[in-house]
């Protein structure tokens, strides 16, 4: 008796919800824009997926102060996708029984990939904000829009960050600088590996060693030997955290010194990476823009900080939030432009948006490639930690705020 | 340079398999003994380096010095597991002892996840770069270390379970439990003291590795199925052969490592199919029928 009251209770409760948020969308939707919102908000992937989301989420509170979307308010309708199953069904629910004519997201590369694809096949425009494998706008989609840099861009600045910086301050040319390439095996190392050598091909550095390894591994020893016999000036190195610990450790036990060695993010953006290796100045790095950077060539990241910290009362935990943030208005602009939310008239708007680099919160630029959605002006950023661990912004030089120092101090040099 | 390089590759072999042997060994000891294979080794060792982390980091305390705790902590761990987890299963199908101890160690996987994050610590000390060198050869402070305290593990184990009176009860029980127990010797102390010493040795690794790996919740996944082939390739049960075992793998690895790194794990997981074809007893293991899981 009791069990039947309280769920009556519950069912008259929720009907007068249900009633309540039917009016009120029912009063609104006249002024709301919606745009469909996926990003891994549980799971393994929640930490960075829920920082991404913020970013998208404070760029659409500031778009509202400003006026909004055609002078309506912009309102995202949030699906949590840990995993590419959810992210399949949640697009597919999204478009067909929420009706939304717009999505973005997602953070994760496995996710984007998906979701895109459901977005393609229903012609409605997706605009990913955060997740850099390559493959996601090499599929010839018409209406999947990438803002920020693909991964090919690591490998790629990571050889320009050696050719055009380090070897002209030591006084060698691109062509005299051996380059040893090391990375693990799996899509991410041999991504990263495969466009570094290709930029190193186009620059004329001769590639000494090529040398893949398995990141679960307890022993680097092997792999820092062969390194050492060929000789290299300069490493480039793909690799998640326990990995470049690891090399890092038994670099030094093994006296392994270069003059120049580039990260590729992953375990080289860590500090728990920076933290077991104590002194890493001089460790060169590339990954998405950090705060440490120009702040004339990034207009509008103060302010973003500021907006971050006054809304979640507390400083932004990665960058994370800052690409995302930069997406959204890169996809405002070119809503307000398109007039509608008409799939053809979404991609005429994005592909004919032009802004050059310099000018953005992240200093990216804006121009889509017509043929693959992707942002043409968004380039991964060379960094160098310093004896702070923190990261300063030295590549490229309008956007530098430090300058590289080569050859990095020998483990000799940094002492214990 | 080459013959150099050489050398060095043989040296870094030879203390990789000392990291080897001394995980290895505490699971031969469990197995030998109780016929259990722990599944859950891997996160015994993953827990006892976080203890090394966690005394490190709020008390200051040397990982090397904290062995001695880490050893009573795990083995009081090891024991309780026996009694609690696996002395309920002891009669049940072996395929029930093996989901206990994989249950256990994804519930200890979780565990430490959920209250110590996914985060990567390490620990900073004075000597963990510092090495030997000999001309170009170089010998890492912290491996030597690790390596010596394998090597002393074993004979230390070796000896008590020779020439100690209880470690006579401990090998008479894992011969024959039947005839143990008929002329008194308790099984069930006998269990725990065996999945405890198990355990603290596993402990003592954890110790002796902090200083050169870091931790994270499955840190353990990345020795532990190293140590199961170390521990057939050696003889399941035999602690010498654990730690010729794990020398023989640390060296495979470092030398096909070196010369075939695409094919190093393949090179490893050969030899331990091989084995099992052809020797399953292992290099100095107990004779045949002694490898299998199955009770009486």
């Amino acid at each position: 008796m009791r069990i039947r009251l309280m769920s009556c209770l519950a069912i008259c409760a929720m009907v007068v919800s249900l009633g309540f948020v039917g009016a009120d969308s029912l009063a609104e939707a006249a002024e709301t824009v919606k745009i469909g919102a996926i990003y891994p908000l549980s799971g393994n992937l929640a930490r960075l997926g829920e920082e991404s989301y913020r970013g998208a989420e404070l760029a659409r509170i500031e778009r509202n102060a400003q006026g909004g979307v055609w002078g309506k308010q912009v309102e995202y309708v949030v699906a949590d996708a840990p995993d590419t199953n959810a992210a399949r069904s949640e697009a597919e629910r999204l478009i067909t029984r929420s009706n939304m004519k717009l999505l973005l997201g997602t953070y994760s590369s496995s996710l984007a990939y998906v979701a895109t694809e459901v977005a393609e096949r229903n012609r409605v425009p997706f605009f990913e904000f955060g997740a850099i494998s390559d493959p996601i706008t090499e599929r010839g989609f018409k209406y999947t829009f990438r803002t920020c840099a693909p991964a090919s861009g690591f490998g790629t600045i990571a050889v320009r960050v050696i050719a055009e910086l380090a070897a002209p301050k030591m006084g060698m040319t691109p062509k005299d600088i051996k380059l040893a390439i090391v990375y693990e095996d799996s899509l991410y190392g041999t991504t990263c590996a495969k466009y570094a050598k290709a930029e190193a091909e186009r620059v004329g550095m001769p590639v000494v060693a090529n040398e893949p390894y398995s990141a679960k591994t307890n022993d680097l020893s092997p792999v820092i030997l062969k390194l050492k016999a060929a000789n290299p000036d300069a490493v480039i190195h793909t690799a998640y955290i326990a990995d470049a610990i690891l090399f890092s450790r038994q670099a030094k036990e093994l006296d392994f010194d270069v003059k120049a060695y580039v990260g590729q993010g992953g375990g080289h953006s860590m500090l728990d990476w920076a933290k077991a290796i104590g002194d890493v100045s001089g460790f060169l790095n590339v990954d998405f823009p950090q705060f440490k950077i120009n702040k004339a060539y990034t207009p509008g990241l103060d302010e973003f900080i500021k907006l971050y910290e006054d809304t979640y009362k507390e400083p932004p935990h990665s960058g994370h939030s800052l690409v995302n943030y930069f997406g959204a208005k890169v996809m405002f602009d070119a809503m307000e432009k398109a007039g509608s939310l008409d799939a053809d008239k979404i991609r005429e708007a994005a592909i004919s948006l032009d802004v050059p680099e310099g000018q953005t919160c992240t200093g990216w630029g804006v121009k889509f490639d017509p043929k693959t959605g992707q942002n043409v002006r968004a380039l991964p950023y060379g960094l160098m930690w310093t004896k702070d661990q923190e990261q300063v912004t030295i590549y490229p030089p309008e956007a530098a705020v430090a300058e590289i120092i080569v050859p990095m101090p020998t483990w000799r040099e940094r002492g214990q | 340079m080459i013959s150099y390089t050489f050398i060095q590759v043989l040296i870094s072999g030879v203390l990789l398999g000392g990291i080897y042997a001394l995980i290895s060994i505490g699971l031969t000891l469990i197995f030998g003994v109780i016929k259990v294979i722990n599944f859950a080794h891997g996160e015994f060792l993953m827990l006892a380096m976080y203890f090394a982390y966690w005394m490190w980091h709020y008390w200051g305390v040397d990982p090397y010095a904290s062995v001695i705790v880490l050893a009573a902590l795990l083995f009081l761990i090891g024991a309780a597991t026996q009694r609690g987890i696996i002395q309920p299963l002891l009669r049940s199908p072996a395929s029930m002892q093996i989901f206990a101890t994989v249950g256990l160690s994804v519930t200890l996987q979780n565990v430490a996840l959920f209250l110590w994050k996914a985060d990567y610590r390490t620990i900073q000390t004075a000597y963990q770069a510092s090495k030997i060198t000999i001309g170009e050869l170089a010998i890492g402070y912290p491996r030597l270390v690790a390596f010596v305290g394998a090597t002393a593990m074993t004979i230390i184990i070796f000896w008590f379970l020779k020439n100690t009176f209880t470690g006579r009860a401990i090998r008479a029980i894992a011969q024959d439990r039947m005839a143990a127990m008929l002329v008194g010797v308790n099984q069930k102390r006998m269990y725990m003291l065996a999945f405890g010493l198990g355990s603290a040795c596993v402990g003592v690794a954890g110790g002796l590795l902090m200083p050169i790996y870091y931790v994270f919740p499955t840190v353990g996944t990345y020795f532990s199925l190293t140590a199961f082939v170390v521990v057939v390739l050696g003889g399941m049960g035999d602690i010498r052969g654990a730690w010729i075992g794990g020398i023989i793998i640390g060296l495979v690895e470092a030398i096909s490592g070196f010369y075939v790194p695409a094919l190093k794990e393949a090179v490893y997981f050969a030899i331990f199919i091989l084995i099992l074809l052809f020797r399953p007893s292992g290099i100095l293991g107990l004779g045949r029928g002694f490898e299998e899981v199955a009770q009486e």
